[in-house]
């Protein structure tokens, strides 16, 4: 559970504001019961009965999904490297960091990381690879200061979306709001076990992983789809505005 | 508040008519998005499509039947997640919040992703009367924000700009050197605004949708400006009408589907962020507090008439804008106020006050094609009937130029948009009807019907094709009946 805060209330008070709507709609009491609406009837067996389904659905169908999955991140801009093997992985990743000519690259701490082990690769190719988690050691500044300087983030991936092509990342310990955010180079890894199919099946198992956490959905949850890009100009489309110009997707498969 | 120049529609809209430039840029609209968006739809099929319409629709119903209760709910949850909520019941009340938030906090710069509440509020005076710099980060935002101007489309906030405008613009704000090259413009832009986002106290941003279930803020974006907006600043403050909530995590996906598909063809947008509460103690980086801003501002006013309520369904996705004829060649200023096109031509008038607006419900030729396009099947047509009805109605406005034949006329109209299918029966009629008075594609402006003369006058109005869109669209469908309410 999330440590409560005294929440403060500015404005009108709430029973006043929420008065005022009930009678916009015609009533003076607040209902009594519920509005029956499906989703929110579902339970916590329900939603793990359903979870189970899915899960045993999306077995079946793993390979089918990761080239769906490759072919939909392709049409929105990634730049997919599929392979089986770690090591070539691993020397994608050096040959992308030398081919930027950058210095510094930052990468979250995530569980990935123990079945890639890039960081000894990376730092043969002469760059500062830094851990963008604070510690004792490091301050929250400093983390912010190191990804700031990074020519390239590498993340891992919470769920890979086979329907949009999207990476979703839940930022918490480990892994940065800005780590796939602020260098001009977003790198994600994705496994197939990473897979989903849809982006109902996303929000079925955050929704299963809320009730199970007694209410808590964790502070942030992105869907990366491609680059940063925008058409605000004559509708002419550029790539990479606040957000990464270039991503890659390292599909380990 | 925003400044309200409804008033003056008549004189802005003959006045957007003759500028050479925007015209241009409408066309680029008009094509672009709308090309796009039947693009993403014929990708996943007409009938998907209708079955997501459908669903969303149904959705919206439910969360607006029972908005007392998802706000509860919604309150409960983001405090359970440590965040604050703060309702206001109108513009002024609503500054107020965030001016206070702002001071008790010694903000002294913030930065803002696109909203358009907040345009409605015109925070950005309030936090400048308050000694806040604050930024728009959105591309279109900023250009506009440099050029002192206001939005004049839902998705593309500085399409009445030029290149070369945008270029003299940042040549004479920020001192960069002229340039036609737009990648430029945007490096330039990203430069200038990274130091800002990275020095900002506070990060405000509107909300797509919010989750009642679990008291989260859904922000859509493409340039990671509300990404940044939403994580670098100590503070984030999330404002957005209260007409925003749908029920549960679930019933985001469908929204999620339709709402980039319909503004500009994408799948999804580059980026969805989901925001729950402030920063948890053992996250890396976010703000360490979350304010929520819930603002009425004359909603309760669309809620508490069953004829308008449906406006309060709309996700803002423009697409009732790139299509309408009126909006293509007028553009979003001459509507005088922050919501521009056939849906701010009834969010406008109730939120504003009809008498402010008199022109507005006006300002449409009721093809019918706003409605066709809508991903929540909103039935503007009607309800800009509805308003002209009371304005025609209404003894206050007897010196309205309303005649008793626009009066009748408006109620035989009101019928026919209500009663399908009269409505395609005329549309058949009305194509052989006005056969001597099409000419190259536009019906001429000698049209002999008065309520549509006085709309010709000065203007061209698109000729019905010789297939309306409806019967296209039924021609895919099993049966008409699926595509009515
Ligand atoms: S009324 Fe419908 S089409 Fe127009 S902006 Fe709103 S949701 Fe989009």
């Amino acid at each position: 559970m999330v440590e409560k805060q005294n929440a403060i209330s500015l404005g009108v008070p709430k029973d006043d504001f929420l008065g005022h709507v009930r009678r916009s709609l015609g009533r003076d009491q607040p209902l009594e019961t519920a509005p029956v609406h499906l989703p929110l009837t579902e339970n916590f067996a329900d939603l793990e009965v359903r979870a189970k389904a899915a899960t045993e659905r999306l077995e079946t169908i793993r390979g089918e999904l990761v080239d769906r999955f490759e072919e939909t991140a392709r049409v929105r801009n990634w730049n997919v490297f599929r392979t089986s093997s770690v090591e070539e992985s691993i020397g994608y990743m050096a040959d992308l960091a030398g081919r930027l000519g950058i210095s510094k690259a930052a990468r979250a701490d995530q569980p990935v990381f123990a079945e890639l082990a890039v960081d000894s690769a990376l730092q043969n190719t002469g760059i500062e690879l830094f851990v963008a988690a604070h510690d004792e050691s490091t301050s929250d500044l400093r983390v912010r200061q190191q990804i700031i300087e990074s020519g390239l983030g590498i993340t891992g991936a919470d769920y890979a979306v086979a329907e949009t092509g999207s990476v979703v990342v839940l930022p918490r310990k480990g892994l940065s709001r800005l780590v796939s955010l602020v260098p001009p180079v977003h790198l994600a890894i994705v496994r197939a076990k990473d897979l989903v199919e849809s982006i109902d099946d996303v929000f079925l198992f955050r929704r299963l992983e809320y009730l199970h956490k007694g209410g808590d959905m964790g502070s942030y949850l992105n869907f990366i789809t491609g680059p940063s890009r925008t058409a605000d100009i004559e509708m002419k489309l550029v790539v990479g505005v606040h957000g990464p110009r270039e991503v890659h997707l390292v599909l380990l498969a | 508040m925003a400044e309200v120049k409804t008033r003056d529609f008549v004189s802005a809209s003959d006045a957007a008519m003759r500028d050479a430039s925007l015209r241009r840029a409408l066309r680029q609209v008009g094509g672009g998005f709308n090309e796009a968006r039947l693009e993403a739809i014929e990708e996943v099929s007409w009938e998907t499509w209708e079955e997501w319409r459908e669903v969303a629709r149904r959705t919206k119903i439910h969360a607006l039947e029972n908005l007392d209760y998802y706000l509860e709910m919604l309150h409960d949850r983001v405090t359970a997640a440590g965040g604050h909520v703060h309702f206001a019941r109108d513009a002024a009340q609503a500054n107020a919040i965030v001016a206070e938030i702002a001071r008790s906090r010694s903000v002294k710069i913030a930065t803002k992703s696109k909203s358009m509440v907040s345009e409605e509020l015109d925070l950005n005076h309030t936090l400048d009367a308050n000694g806040v710099e604050v930024y728009e980060t959105d591309l279109g935002e900023y250009i506009i924000q440099l050029a002192g101007e206001t939005p004049s489309h839902l998705v593309a906030p500085a399409l009445h700009k030029t290149k070369e405008q945008v270029s003299e613009l940042f040549h004479q704000k920020l001192g960069v050197p002229l340039t036609d090259d737009i990648e430029e413009m945007a490096r330039v832009a990203r430069q200038v605004l990274r130091e800002k986002f990275l020095s900002a106290d506070l990060g405000i941003s509107g909300a797509n949708f919010l989750v009642a279930e679990t008291g989260t803020l859904v922000i859509i974006t493409n340039e990671g400006n509300g990404r940044l907006c939403t994580s670098a600043p100590r503070i984030h403050i999330g404002i957005t009408g209260m007409e925003k909530v749908i029920p549960s995590l679930q019933d985001l996906a469908v929204f999620l589907r339709l709402l980039p598909r319909s503004a500009t063809g994408q799948r999804l947008t580059s980026y969805v962020s989901m925001v729950t509460g402030p920063r948890r103690n053992d996250d890396e980086d976010g703000p360490e507090e979350f304010h929520l801003v819930l603002v009425d501002n004359g909603r309760s006013r669309l809620l508490a008439d069953p004829e308008l309520r449906e406006a309060l369904y709309c996700i803002r996705c423009g697409a009732c804008l790139n299509i309408c004829p009126v909006y293509g060649k007028i553009g979003g200023h001459a509507y005088g106020w922050v919501y521009p096109g056939p849906i701010g031509a009834i969010v406008s008038p109730t939120l504003v006050g009809l008498k402010e607006a008199k022109d507005l419900p006006h300002a449409s030729s009721l093809c019918g094609a706003c409605r066709e396009v809508c991903p929540i099947r909103i039935n503007i047509p009607r309800m800009l009937l509805h308003l002209r009805h009371r304005l025609a109605e209404s003894p206050l406005e007897t010196e309205n130029a309303t005649t008793t034949g626009e009066r009748q006329a408006a109620q035989a109209y009101s019928w026919l948009m209500s009663n399908p299918a009269a409505l395609s029966a005329a549309a058949k009629v009305g194509r052989l009807a006005q056969k001597p008075f099409v000419s190259g594609g536009k019906v001429s402006k000698r049209v002999p019907l008065p309520l549509v003369s006085r709309w010709t006058g000065g203007r061209d109005l698109p000729a019905m094709p010789r297939q309306t869109f409806r019967e296209i669209w039924a021609q895919g469908l099993e049966s008409e009946a699926e595509i009515r309410e």
